[in-house]
């Protein structure tokens, strides 16, 4: 009966629009970051002067950098930081906001009112502004930003999850499990968060591709990943100097970034669909 | 309408507490010495003892945000490190630029998406449809960023059409001032036309699916006359808060196209505070930006309430 539910949903997930072409896209970005060592035809890092800003050739699909570095396999070696970021700052976000969302909703009173304070004060930062602060104080480099970016997701993911639990707690198996005796962070573990999961995936899935540009927006400023570490925000701004010459050293990783998160936000509309179909636009 | 207004106002009053607490915090994040984080190891023990005493990090914590908060309702949000001007002075002199990407850019939007949110809604599944939702993920995806570098590829390193990098105030010398702001504003303006249209899009379709719009046409009211006089004015309601919404987008999106086309507004004073380590500057100008963004949340919150008055009554 639950295989038949799970191969209905995916069905459905499937025939969202564009859901394929989004599928296929997360495949091939998830495959090229596994498979890095691989498949990049040159060392990311390794400097040549003698074939600085050549034009993209079949020896150098994408053309080279100023340093003489291979464009695509800085592109290829770029998805692992990308991805990376974007799943581990939604996981934070998403662990952190769904444990405040959880204890908020299902305590309620003071406890609900103080956290949901918190909550509205930090959705008072503009998101890329708090990023940046935290960014600037944390120090520049891939695990501030991932703290910041995850500090800015938590009160979305806490909102969703309050709202999940103040409509789950008034359900007859919640006060079945109380009257048994069971303590609150078993009734919450074992019937609350399993019922309020759905929604937090897709929304997971969604902010995904989002973190990303976020990211790439924070190495592009320079408080990123540091150079000469290959990260898609800081390759275009390396080629932002370099527009008129090579304009391929922007739009290799532009158009990777683009993309990747065009495939992550088709993928997170399906699902988003399967879930409530009357979503469906 | 008052009770709205007063409630939503006293609602704000703790959010407003804990940011300039959050705001406070900020400074203390740093990792090690902050004083040494501005200053740098090779300056002399007084300089930085003296700037220790100047910021009140030699006073336990809690003293420290009662003599900020005692001075920031005073209108006094510190001074910067580096050129010792007050944060005031420092955003009065960068607020013009900003002011007038953020009109021009809205403008843009509201040009681009009002007429593509009615056609694509209008023309539903139509090939219309698909190149205007192809257009909204292009503007929702690509990053403002990338957009900004290929307006620059084309209309300035390509065409030579529009300047790249340069600021005229266009109150000075209207031409070379609005061909000054005209890249960047497209750049902000794009994304929010897409997130607009979309909304509006989406509202559309679900008003021209209602009753009372069903009667006009059944009383013979030519297509054009239903949208514009019975549906679009209910469908802009949605679009009201998104508006407000995206102010936030708006501000982060300044921040990086001031960064690339050299503007000297707010969102590059934040940015180079952020790289001097200026953090006192860092911490006024965020708290003035927050105060900005909750004020605009509240003006929209009283403006929807206003627009729809089942909020008003409910409030």
């Amino acid at each position: 009966m639950i295989g038949e539910r799970r191969w209905q949903f995916v069905r459905r997930a499937l025939s969202a629009r564009f859901a394929r072409f989004g599928g296929i896209v997360v495949l091939v970005v998830v495959a090229m970051a596994i498979s890095a060592p691989f498949i990049s035809p040159y060392d990311p890092i390794k400097q040549d002067l003698s074939t600085a800003l050549s034009t993209p050739s079949l020896a150098h699909p994408l053309g080279t950098d100023n340093n003489g570095r291979d464009v695509l396999a800085r592109v290829i070696w770029g998805t692992r930081i990308s991805l990376a970021a974007g799943l581990v700052s939604v996981a934070i976000g998403a662990l952190a906001g769904c444990l405040l969302g959880l204890a908020a909703g299902y305590w309620g009173g003071g406890i609900d009112g103080f956290l949901m304070r918190l909550v509205d004060a930090v959705l008072s930062f503009p998101a890329l502004v708090l990023a940046l602060a935290l960014g600037a104080v944390l120090g520049a480099g891939l695990p501030g930003v991932l703290l910041a970016l995850g500090v800015v997701y938590t009160p979305t993911f806490a909102r969703l999850m309050r709202g999940q639990v103040l409509t789950i707690r008034t359900r007859e198996y919640v006060h079945a499990a109380r009257l048994l005796g069971g303590r609150d962070w078993w009734i919450l573990a074992r019937h609350v968060l399993p019922n309020a999961a759905s929604p937090i995936v897709v929304q997971a899935s969604l902010s995904i591709g989002f973190a990303i540009l976020a990211e790439a927006s924070l190495s592009f400023l320079g408080l990123g990943v540091q150079p000469p570490d290959p990260a898609w925000g800081s390759m275009i701004n390396a080629g932002r100097g370099y527009l008129q010459q090579a304009p391929w050293m922007v739009f290799g990783p532009g158009a990777a970034l683009f993309l990747t998160v065009l495939g992550l936000n088709f993928v997170g509309d399906a699902l988003r669909d399967a879930l409530d179909p009357r979503t469906r636009g | 309408m008052g009770r709205l207004i007063l409630r939503r106002l006293l609602a704000t009053v703790p959010v407003l507490v804990l940011v300039t607490f959050g705001v406070f915090l900020l400074i203390h994040l740093v990792p090690g010495d902050p004083v040494e984080a501005m200053l740098g190891e090779s300056q002399d023990a007084v300089a930085k003892e003296t700037l220790r005493h100047e910021l009140g990090f030699d006073q336990p914590l809690y003293v420290q945000y009662v003599t900020w908060i005692g001075h920031v309702v005073q209108g006094d949000l510190g001074r910067s490190v580096r050129t010792h001007q007050t944060v005031l002075d420092n955003v009065s002199h960068r607020i013009r630029p900003s002011l007038e990407l953020a009109v021009f850019a809205m403008l843009i939007s509201l040009c681009v998406a009002i007429p593509l949110g009615i056609v694509t809604a209008t023309h539903r599944n139509s090939v219309i449809d698909s190149l205007g939702t192809s257009f909204v993920l292009f503007g929702i995806c690509m990053p403002n960023f990338v957009i900004a570098l290929l307006l620059i590829f084309v209309f300035g390193v390509t065409l030579h059409w529009l300047p790249i990098s340069s600021y005229t105030d266009p109150f000075d010398d209207p031409v070379a001032g609005l061909r000054s702001l005209m890249l960047p504003a497209i750049t902000l303006g794009l994304a929010l036309a897409a997130v607009i249209a979309r909304t509006l899009r989406s509202s559309l379709l679900e008003t021209l699916a209602d009753d009372y719009v069903r009667t006009a046409r059944a009383k013979g009211l030519a297509e054009w006359t239903v949208v514009r006089g019975h549906a679009l004015k209910n469908a802009l309601i949605p679009v009201v808060t998104v508006l407000g919404l995206q102010f936030g987008t708006l501000i982060g999106g300044a921040v990086i196209t001031e960064y690339i086309f050299a503007l000297p507004g707010v969102g590059r004073l934040v940015v180079d505070a952020v790289f001097a380590r200026d953090y006192p500057l860092v911490q006024g100008v965020v708290l003035l930006i927050c105060v900005g963004f909750i004020a605009s949340n509240l003006v929209v919150d009283i403006l929807y309430g206003w627009i729809d008055p089942r909020i008003r009554y409910s409030a």
